[in-house]
């Protein structure tokens, strides 16, 4: 049982990974006001930029970079079409799935079942070697691979960058009140703008982790829902970046728990009460396919829970999510 | 010099733009898709040769595309009704995959003669259908859960349950594959010719009702009120939560019934992957349709001939299917630009002369 947990543990550190990743990028964008239903086709297109580029130079950093890179071409587009084109943003980032969806599949076929040797888990310098040794929580916390080092550096700098810097604040503003941010000399375009790539960026580093250290191949759809999890999260976050940490540590484990459980029996004994009753029920609950739909229906519980928990006012959504700015000249 | 672009809102659409918008997106992104397929050292002329003129001038290539558009309409329609009450469905996917589960257990499980026996599975197939539409609706409705990423995930959850039943409680007796056993001859629909069957008129009938419905009557006047401004809506005395239930109960059983014509009319049988995604085109077609049902079935038209093309692509040229989905995209998103010409006008003027850098960075 403690060998159960302890794998269960390390999967839902390694999984909650390309949560916290997607889910800082979705993040970023909301604040500034736009909505980015792209994240799923983003990621996908940085875990297949991320592999071909891996296997083509051997080296999974300039693959993350690479992953990172096609998720922010693709949120370019995002970009272009809802700021500069003020075109609807769930229409948009839909899209921008299918696109993503398609185009890697098209070129995807020609790198499923190549190799690589993507990133290692390695354990936290100094002191991680003798902390591995910890049982159940030893491997989870300290034997990890850099990507996941680098998104959890990524949410106390996230929380930084939003709410102590001027920068930060800038961007909080285009979301709250964008004529306000304008008439303060804030130029609501670039910071959108610089909002979404970067968000994209994320979302592609979120496929790449995928690739390159969490699976280390390529398959068609491999991201199976992560990012429209990932896009859940950030409403249950409430858009705070310390609670995404929360939150992708719960659907982590949640996808964990059903990678972990698979070829698991559990059964009463047949002198157990209703044996013949509950061990149907036990066999259907942890079948492969009926565990497969747990994080999504998860997901919709704990997104409802939390939307009907937060009375309207306390909701943090940013006021002008949604909504397209364009300086009224007349 | 100074080149200064003013973009001014347009009172009014012109006649040109508003019919030409439509052609042009769609060459625009056949045009960018040819670039796809340079890459990939396929001639775009005979790839588009091959996916459009030889797949309507034959008439295997004819019949196919009316086959494929009877789910694609049924789910467009899944798509559209919300759409016009100011909601996304995004999954009519689910809803088409649990319709087409449940009439098949029909099929496979109640004997009657055929003329009851189908009716019955496009029944339950409906009902099913509107039962996992029902969720995202409601909560949206009551407690305003965004209704996209539930209905999405939705789909998810009926994807692993057709693939948990074909595997599981519903699996054929023969052989080793994920499938259900061959339906009776009595579930199956009958066939028109060149194995084009009966669902096509039961798609015809569901856009002339949804037609109607969306051009006569109350029912309609109240969905595009609560589309425009459901604020007002509501104060006007309608009720959200009836107006959203009905768009998305509605849309789910379309979306089923296209599910179970696909297996009864067309497969025969269920299994897993038993249809390419035709849900996840229902959201292209809604958009591209989205001022009528009788636009939704047009675009539907041209989908379908998409997917022959593209089988056809597949088959003679080798080149992957999903060029469709990469083609389907890049169609909205130039939809999505075209939107854009149809609401403003773009002035470029062009100043000589010395400018002062006060008047250059103004504030236009």
């Amino acid at each position: 049982m403690a060998g159960f947990l302890a794998g269960l543990l390390d999967a839902t550190v390694a999984a909650a990974t390309v949560f916290i990743l997607a889910g800082l990028g979705e993040l970023i964008s909301e604040r500034a006001g736009v909505l980015n239903l792209g994240v799923e086709g983003m990621m996908l297109g940085g875990a297949l930029g991320g592999f071909a580029v891996t296997v083509v130079t051997n080296s999974p950093w300039i693959g993350l970079a690479a992953g990172v890179l096609v998720g922010m071409a693709l949120a370019l587009i995002h970009a272009f079409l809802c700021i500069t084109l003020k075109a609807n943003q769930v229409i948009s980032g839909v899209m921008l799935t299918l696109l993503g969806t398609g185009l890697t599949t098209f070129y995807g076929s020609d790198w499923v079942g190549e190799r690589i040797d993507g990133f290692a888990e390695v354990p936290v310098p100094l002191v991680g070697q003798y902390l591995v040794e910890i049982p159940v929580l030893g491997e989870a916390l300290f034997r990890n691979t850099p990507t996941d080092y680098l998104a959890l550096a990524l949410v106390p700098l996230t929380w930084y960058l939003l709410n102590r810097t001027n920068l930060g604040l800038e961007l909080i503003s285009v979301g709250e009140d964008p004529e306000m941010a304008d008439t303060m000399g804030v130029s609501v375009f670039k910071l959108r703008y610089l909002a979404v790539v970067f968000g994209g960026g994320f979302a592609g580093a979120a496929g790449a982790h995928l690739s390159l250290a969490l699976v280390g191949n390529w398959s068609n759809g491999m991201t199976a829902g992560q990012g429209w999890i990932a896009v859940a999260l950030v409403i249950f976050a409430q858009w705070r970046a310390t609670r995404i940490l929360l939150g992708a540590y719960l659907f982590g484990m949640l996808s964990a728990l059903e990678l972990r459980s698979q070829g698991l029996s559990v059964s009463l004994g047949p002198d157990a009460p209703l044996a013949g009753v509950l061990n149907p029920i036990i066999e259907f609950l942890l079948n492969t396919q009926i565990m497969s739909t747990y994080p999504y229906l998860a997901t919709i519980l704990v997104l409802s829970y939390a939307v009907i928990r937060s009375n309207s006012d306390r909701l943090a959504v940013p006021s002008a999510l949604l909504e397209p700015y364009s300086r009224e000249t007349d | 010099m100074n080149v200064e672009v003013d973009l001014t809102a347009r009172e009014s659409t012109p006649r040109w733009l508003a019919y030409g918008a439509p052609v042009f997106t769609v060459l625009a992104a056949l045009a960018v898709s040819a670039l796809v397929l340079l890459v990939v050292d396929v001639s775009p002329v005979d790839a588009y040769s091959m996916m459009f003129y030889q797949t309507i001038t034959t008439q295997i290539g004819a019949a196919q595309t009316l086959i494929t558009t009877v789910p694609l309409v049924l789910a467009g329609l899944a798509v559209y009704l919300p759409l016009k009450a100011g909601l996304f469905n995004i999954g009519a996917e689910g809803q088409l995959v649990i319709g087409a589960l449940a009439g098949t257990w029909v099929g496979l499980n109640v004997s009657l003669p055929g003329y009851a026996l189908v009716p019955l599975m496009f029944v339950v197939a409906g009902l099913a259908g509107g039962f996992l539409a029902a969720i995202p609706a409601w909560l949206r409705a009551r407690y305003d859960v965004n209704e996209i990423i539930t209905s999405l995930l939705l789909s998810f959850v009926a994807l692993e349950i057709l693939s948990y039943v074909v595997r599981g409680p519903m699996r054929g007796s023969s052989g080793n594959f994920p499938q259900t056993a061959q339906l009776p001859a009595a579930a199956r629909i009958p066939e028109l010719f060149m194995r084009v069957h009966v669902g096509l008129f039961v798609a015809l009938l569901v856009v002339a009702a949804v037609s109607l419905l969306m051009r006569r009557s109350r029912l309609g006047f109240e969905i595009t009120f609560m589309g425009s401004n459901d604020a007002a809506a509501v104060q006007a005395g309608m009720s959200r939560i009836k107006v959203y239930l009905l768009v998305f109960v509605l849309g789910g059983a379309f979306a089923g019934m296209g599910g179970i014509s696909e297996i009864a009319g067309v497969q025969g049988r269920l299994r897993a992957g038993f249809e390419p995604g035709y849900g996840f085109t229902a959201i292209p077609i809604a958009l591209l349709g989205r001022n009528s049902a009788v636009q939704v079935l047009l675009a539907s038209l041209f989908f379908a001939l998409l997917f022959t093309g593209g089988t056809n692509m597949e088959i003679f040229l080798g080149i992957p299917a999903a060029l469709v989905e990469v083609i389907q995209a890049l169609i909205i998103l130039f939809l999505i630009t075209g939107e854009f010409f149809k609401r403003y006008r773009i002035d470029v003027s062009v100043e000589r002369g010395s400018v002062t850098p006060d008047t250059a960075g103004g504030d236009a």
